[in-house]
């Protein structure tokens, strides 16, 4: 049986104005599961909640109602924050120190000795490549450099699980490419990921299983490929060489068209079609270029829960 | 450890904080301003040399502790600085009693600077440093620490522009509380005197802490004395904190 890194239960937060109203609800009655050692992605619309719940996980909020722990620990207490690493959105640091001050602070708050925290900047520098800029200030710092310590600060103390607040926000294609790597990296080492991302193409390439909040309420979790309909969609067709005069002929059957520098675009919708397509095409004189099929993706099932459920933004 | 962890952090942000050096600056200035008014009261330059750089350390001291104690906590929470430290294996009051002593470093060593430069300058104008000058600096420092407790419980609970006059009055009032207890006799058996009374008790009494009179003319003061405000220094000020930190308990950040 597989250990539970995190669950919650019922977990709601309502948010309170000073003057004691009704407040506004943010996290709805949440019960999520993840397990040890998988990659878990957390998915919602600005606003739905992911932010509240992972600042629940880490003991930053106090719930309204509900539970949540880590790996059998409360969130609310001290011990459950030996479990884990956070790494906020837009990461802040102070600015006078450098990465090797502000790590040995870290190391201090998770009560290592002098040696401890020497060994953590050696094994963290070194997976995160802060050597090189170990000694200068975090003010000086790129929006990279600063993720890369924001992943070192979540690793002192090598917890076994990451929870990652949007860790690809604002970043350059390298600089999510090396995200997706170090995840990667960490889950191979055993680590139990738990992130929320915009990025769906990015949660698609690395998550095992994700879960989507919609308007505080967990609409749906799961695996990728339980969730998603991996039936063809579509097959799009392209190809060159038609006379004018037929592709109107060819264009009847199909669902869409377009032209580009590839040649003629036509969307049918399936495979029969397609195929029916292709003969015509070479009876015409014409050449295939392309031949795909398209198949829902994570996006694509993002906005039919967004749409299913009604949260899809207006 | 993370308690000292954070109070050394604390510490060297505070050190930083521009606000302290121009407080210092016109700390300076009065300090070595009070010579004029030395001159003014013929013979008596020494003395009010003594009394006047004593108040300057009181006050501008004061004003350290709540402009920077009064933002301690809510800049952090305001920077977000706040979510990779208390995400970590600790307690909510370690960090609290963290940024109270860090910040109590820089008060100590902000008396510590503004004494020596007071006692010196008094010997360069002929005068004489005794025991009881250096026991109303000791005094100040107190006085400081209960100023500063109340400073960073304000900033566990509001915006540092209200936690700053809340605790500056607080300040002025804990220097004037006998005035709560000393009403006309036409208060006597009403609920003003009794609102009154239970004010003077909840207002901290800094007046306690003022010895600069006795320091001034060199008139003795008791250990005894010393020892008690002392005491009722400590007490106040960890009372102060107790609250602060069951305030952060529960804070959403």
């Amino acid at each position: 049986m597989s250990v539970e890194a995190i669950r919650t239960e019922q977990l709601t937060k309502i948010y309170r104005s000073t003057w004691g109203s009704r407040g506004r609800t943010a996290l709805d009655h949440l019960d999520l599961c993840v397990h040890e050692g998988e990659v878990f992605g957390f998915l919602g619309q600005n606003g739905a909640g992911k932010t509240t719940t992972i600042k629940l996980l880490c003991s930053l909020l106090r719930p309204t109602a509900g539970t949540a722990c880590v790996f059998g620990e409360n969130s609310c207490g001290r011990r459950a924050r030996a479990f884990l690493g956070y790494l906020p959105e837009n990461p802040y640091f102070y600015e006078y120190l450098t990465p090797r001050e502000t790590l040995d602070f870290y190391g201090k708050l998770h009560g290592l000795d002098a040696r401890g925290r020497a060994r953590e900047w050696e094994r963290l520098s070194e997976l995160l490549d802060l050597r090189r800029i170990g000694d200068m200030r975090v003010r000086e710092f790129s929006k990279g450099m600063r993720q890369r310590l924001a992943f070192a600060a979540a690793l002192v103390g090598d917890p076994p699980l990451l929870i990652l607040d949007e860790p690809m926000s604002g970043l350059d294609p390298l600089g999510r490419r090396h995200t997706r790597e170090l995840i990667l990296q960490l889950r191979d080492a055993g680590k139990t990921i738990f992130f929320s991302s915009h990025v769906l193409s990015d949660v698609e390439q690395i998550c095992d299983r994700v879960g989507i909040l919609v308007r505080g309420k967990l609409t749906s979790q799961g695996r990728i490929d339980e969730l998603v309909e991996r039936r063809i969609q579509s097959v799009e067709v392209i190809a060159q060489g038609i006379p004018p005069e037929k592709v109107g002929e060819l264009s009847a059957d199909a669902i869409k068209t377009r032209v580009s520098e590839a040649g003629h675009h036509f969307v049918m919708s399936d495979v029969a079609a397609a195929d029916g397509l292709v003969k015509k095409i070479h009876a015409f004189g014409g050449r295939l270029v392309e031949f795909s099929t398209i198949r829902e993706s994570l996006e694509d099932y993002f906005m039919r829960e967004q749409h299913r459920t009604g949260g899809a933004a207006s | 450890m993370r308690i000292f962890a954070v109070a050394h952090n604390t510490f060297r942000e505070t050190v930083r904080d521009k606000v302290l050096y121009v407080l210092l600056f016109f700390a300076g200035v009065t300090v070595f301003g009070s010579k004029a008014l030395g001159w003014i009261s013929v013979g008596q330059d020494i003395k009010i040399v003594k009394d006047i750089s004593l108040a300057a350390i009181s006050v501008f001291g004061a004003l350290i502790a709540i402009f920077v104690g009064a933002s301690l906590v809510y800049k952090e929470i305001d920077k977000r600085t706040i979510y990779t430290i208390i995400s970590r294996p600790m307690h909510r009051f370690e960090f609290v009693v963290g940024k109270y002593l860090g910040l109590m470093g820089l008060i100590a060593l902000v008396t510590l600077v503004m004494g020596l430069v007071a006692g010196a300058y008094v010997l360069l104008l002929g005068g004489t440093i005794d025991v009881v000058f250096v026991t109303a600096v000791v005094l100040i420092f107190w006085e400081l620490l209960v100023v500063t407790a109340l400073a960073v419980l304000m900033s566990t609970v509001t915006s540092p522009i209200l936690g700053a006059i809340i605790v500056f009055s607080l300040y002025v009032a804990g220097h004037a509380s006998g005035i709560l207890v000393d009403l006309p006799p036409h208060f006597e058996n009403t609920w003003t005197e009794t609102i009154m009374h239970v004010l003077y008790y909840i207002i901290p009494n800094l007046s306690n802490f003022n010895i600069r009179p006795e320091a001034a003319n060199g008139v003795p003061v008791s250990m005894a004395y010393v020892g008690w405000a002392i005491v009722y220094g400590t007490v106040y000020a960890g009372m102060l904190l107790g609250v602060a930190a069951a305030a952060f308990e529960d804070k959403d950040v």
